[in-house]
C-alpha cells in the first residue's frame, strides 16, 4: 500500500489520456490491493493492461447509459428581460424609445451598442489587412510591369512639333486636386496603419502629436478636396464619355502587353476609366468624409461608423488605381509627363498613344522651342503646321 | 493582483444620479463629458430598472482594438487607461466601445473633438507622477495610487455600484442573489411579477413537464 502511494508521477495512469486522468484516484483506490502484489515490469505492464480495459470506448458508453438523461426544464434565465432591454432587441422598451438619461448627448440613452462590435471587427480583421494586400499587390504589379516592359518611350523619337492638350485651366485644377488627393492618401494611410507603422517606429511620445498633426491636415484637406473633385470632373468631362472604341482599346489590353497599339482619342479607355473611378468613388469618400469630418451635427455611432464602411473601401480603391495613374504619368512613358507639366504634348507621342485624336488636332502643332520662348504658353498656336 | 471589476446592481439602483455629479466633481472633468451616466430602463413603468454604466474596463477592450496609435494600456490590476498625449482625437474608441465610454470635450466640426476621456477607474494616467497637478488636470484625481476605490461606488448610498477585485465584488453579489431568492421563496413567487426578479416556474409552464412536450 505504502510503495503504490510513493510511485505515482511515472504511474501507467498518466498513459489513460484527459478523460482517465480526471478518474484516476477513485480507480487507484480500488485497485491498489490488487495492485500491490505484482512487481517492477510486471506491475506496470498489468496497470497498463487495465487501463486499456477500463477506459475502452465500450465501457464508457455503458457507464453513460446507466444515468438517464433529465428531462429539460425550460425556466429562462431570471435576467433575460432585462439583458433584452439592454441590449435594445426589437420588440423591447429600449427599441421602443422607452428608455432615459439625464445625461444628455450622442447616444447616452444606448447602454450596449452592439454595432461596436462589429465596427471593430471590420476595422481589424477586414479593412486593415485587405488595404495593405490590394496597396501592395499594386505596388508589385507596377514593379513587374516595370520589370517586364520598361520604360515606353516614344518610337519615332521625337519630333520637331507639339501639340496643346490641356489648358491652363485644366492643368491647374488637376495639380490642386492631385496634390490635395496625395495629402489625403498619406495622412489617411497613416490613420489606418499608424498602430502598426508609426507607434513602433518612432514611439508614442513622437508618433502621437505627428499623426495628431497628419489628422488634422486630413481633417482640412478633405473639405479642400470636394471643392478640387467637383471642377476637375466637370473640366476633365470633355472627352471622358464612354465610346464603343473603349471596349476594343480594353480587348486589346491598351496595347500595354505588346501587340498592336489600341487606337484611341483624346483619352484611352484607362483614362476615362480613372476619370470615372475618380468621380464615382471619389463621390462615396468626398460625401462620407463630410460625415466623419463634422461630427457636430449630432449623428450616432453606427451612422459615422456607416459611412466609414464607404470611406474607407472608397479610399482603398482610389489609392489603388491612383497608384497606376501616378506611375504611367510619370516614369512608365516617355512624353507622358510634360503633357500635363506644361500642357503641350510631343507630337509623335499624340501619334503613338492618342491616334484618332492626333490626326484632328495635328493642324495645331507648334514648334517645340516657339513654346519655350513664349512666357505663356496659351498664346495662339494654330498657325503652324507638322507634316 | 486583483482584477478590477465595475458591477451595477440593477435591483438597488435608484437613479439619484450621485455617481455621475461625484465623478464630475472628483476629477473636474470638462464640461459636457459624463464619465459615468446612469441609464432607465422603462421608465415610469412597471419594471423600471436603472443602471449606472461607464468605462467597464474591459479584457479585450474594443477601444484599445482599433486606437490608430495605440494609445491604450491595461495595467495590472486590470484597469484600461489612456494616454492623452499620444490621443489624436479620430473618435474610433467611440465608434467601437460598445458602452459609450469614450466622449471628447468638443464637438467642433472639422473633427476638432479634442483628447478622448474616459472613466479611469480613478486610476489617473498612465505617464505622469501619480497626483501631480498635471495628471490632475488631464485625468483628475488618482485614488488608486492613494489606495482607495472608485468613489462612485464608494459613495453609492444604496450600494448598488460595486468597484473593486472582482472576486470580492462576485462573492457580495452572489450573496445577494442567493438572499433574493430564498425572500421570493418563501413570500411566494407573486411578488413583483412584472419586474425582473426571477420566477421559479414560469407562468406558461405552470404544472406541466416539458419532458411530455
Amino acid at each position: 500500500m505504502k510503495k503504490m502511494e510513493e510511485n505515482p508521477p511515472q504511474s501507467p495512469f498518466f498513459k489513460g489520456g484527459g478523460c482517465a486522468e480526471l478518474r484516476k484516484p477513485d480507480r487507484s483506490h480500488s485497485l491498489a490491493p490488487l495492485l500491490c502484489k505484482r512487481r517492477g515490469w510486471g506491475r506496470i505492464f498489468f496497470l497498463l493492461l487495465l487501463c486499456l480495459l477500463l477506459f475502452a470506448p465500450g465501457g464508457r458508453a455503458e457507464e453513460q447509459a446507466v444515468a438517464p438523461p433529465l428531462p429539460p426544464v425550460n425556466v429562462p434565465s431570471p435576467g433575460v428581460d432585462l439583458w433584452n432591454e439592454i441590449r435594445g432587441r426589437e420588440g423591447t422598451a429600449a427599441d421602443m424609445g422607452q428608455v432615459r438619461t439625464q445625461v444628455q448627448g450622442v447616444d447616452t440613452g444606448v447602454l450596449i451598442n452592439t454595432g461596436g462590435q462589429e465596427w471593430r471587427e471590420y476595422r481589424m480583421q477586414t479593412l486593415i489587412p485587405n488595404a495593405a494586400m490590394a496597396l501592395g499587390f499594386v505596388a508589385l504589379a507596377i514593379v513587374v510591369f516595370r520589370l517586364v516592359r520598361g520604360r515606353i518611350p516614344i518610337k519615332a523619337g521625337r519630333s520637331t512639333h507639339k501639340i496643346k492638350r490641356f489648358s491652363k485651366l485644366q492643368r491647374y485644377v488637376h495639380w490642386t486636386t492631385a496634390a490635395l488627393f496625395v495629402t489625403l492618401a498619406i495622412t489617411g494611410i497613416f490613420i489606418l496603419f499608424g498602430r502598426y507603422i508609426v507607434i513602433p517606429l518612432f514611439g508614442p511620445e513622437i508618433g502621437g502629436p505627428l499623426v495628431y498633426g497628419l489628422k488634422r491636415i486630413h481633417d482640412f484637406a478633405g473639405p479642400l478636396f470636394a471643392i478640387a473633385l467637383v471642377l476637375l470632373v466637370i473640366f476633365f468631362m470633355k472627352g471622358n464619355m464612354p465610346k464603343l472604341l473603349d471596349l476594343k482599346w480594353i480587348a486589346k489590353g491598351g496595347g500595354l502587353f505588346g501587340g498592336k497599339h489600341a487606337s484611341s482619342e483624346c483619352y484611352n479607355a484607362g483614362e476615362k476609366g480613372w476619370y470615372w473611378i475618380a468621380a464615382i468613388a471619389g463621390a462615396f469618400v468626398v460625401v462620407s468624409g463630410f460625415v466623419l469630418d463634422f461630427p457636430n451635427f449630432e449623428q450616432g455611432r453606427n451612422f459615422m461608423t456607416f459611412y466609414h464602411w464607404i470611406h474607407s473601401i472608397g479610399a482603398v480603391v482610389m489609392m489603388s488605381v491612383a497608384m497606376g495613374h501616378i506611375y504611367m504619368g510619370t516614369i512608365a512613358m516617355e512624353g507622358a509627363f510634360e503633357a500635363m507639366a506644361t500642357g503641350y504634348c510631343d507630337a509623335n507621342w499624340a501619334k503613338e498613344h492618342h491616334d484618332l485624336w492626333y490626326e484632328e488636332v495635328k493642324d495645331k502643332a507648334v514648334p517645340a522651342d516657339s513654346i519655350e520662348q513664349a512666357s505663356d504658353p496659351g498664346v495662339d498656336s494654330g498657325k503652324q503646321k507638322v507634316v | 493582483m486583483a482584477r478590477m471589476k465595475f458591477y451595477c446592481d440593477a435591483e438597488r439602483c435608484i437613479e439619484c444620479n450621485a455617481c455621475v455629479t461625484a465623478c464630475k466633481n472628483e476629477h473636474e472633468v470638462p464640461w459636457g463629458v459624463n464619465r459615468r451616466r446612469v441609464v432607465t430602463i422603462k421608465d415610469g413603468q412597471p419594471g423600471e430598472r436603472s443602471i449606472s454604466v461607464a468605462c467597464m474596463h474591459c479584457s479585450d477592450a474594443p477601444c484599445q482594438a482599433v486606437c490608430p496609435v495605440d494609445c491604450f494600456t491595461t495595467t495590472a490590476d486590470g484597469i484600461v487607461i489612456h494616454n492623452k498625449d499620444t490621443c489624436i482625437g479620430c473618435g474610433y474608441c467611440f465608434y467601437a466601445c460598445p458602452f459609450g465610454a469614450p466622449q471628447f470635450p468638443s464637438d467642433g466640426a472639422f473633427s476638432g473633438r479634442g483628447k478622448m476621456d474616459k472613466c479611469t477607474f480613478c486610476a489617473g494616467g498612465p505617464e505622469e507622477a501619480d497626483n501631480s497637478p498635471a495628471e490632475f488636470k488631464k485625468y483628475g484625481r488618482n485614488r488608486i495610487a492613494e489606495g482607495k476605490l472608485p468613489l462612485c461606488a464608494e459613495m453609492c448610498s444604496t450600494k448598488a455600484l460595486l468597484a473593486g477585485d472582482a472576486n470580492t465584488i462576485a462573492d457580495i453579489y452572489r450573496k445577494r442573489v442567493v438572499n433574493r431568492a430564498a425572500s421570493a421563496l418563501i413570500s411566494g413567487s407573486n411578488l413583483q411579477k412584472t419586474s425582473f426578479q426571477p420566477t421559479l416556474v414560469p407562468p406558461e409552464l405552470e404544472g406541466k413537464a416539458s419532458a411530455t412536450e
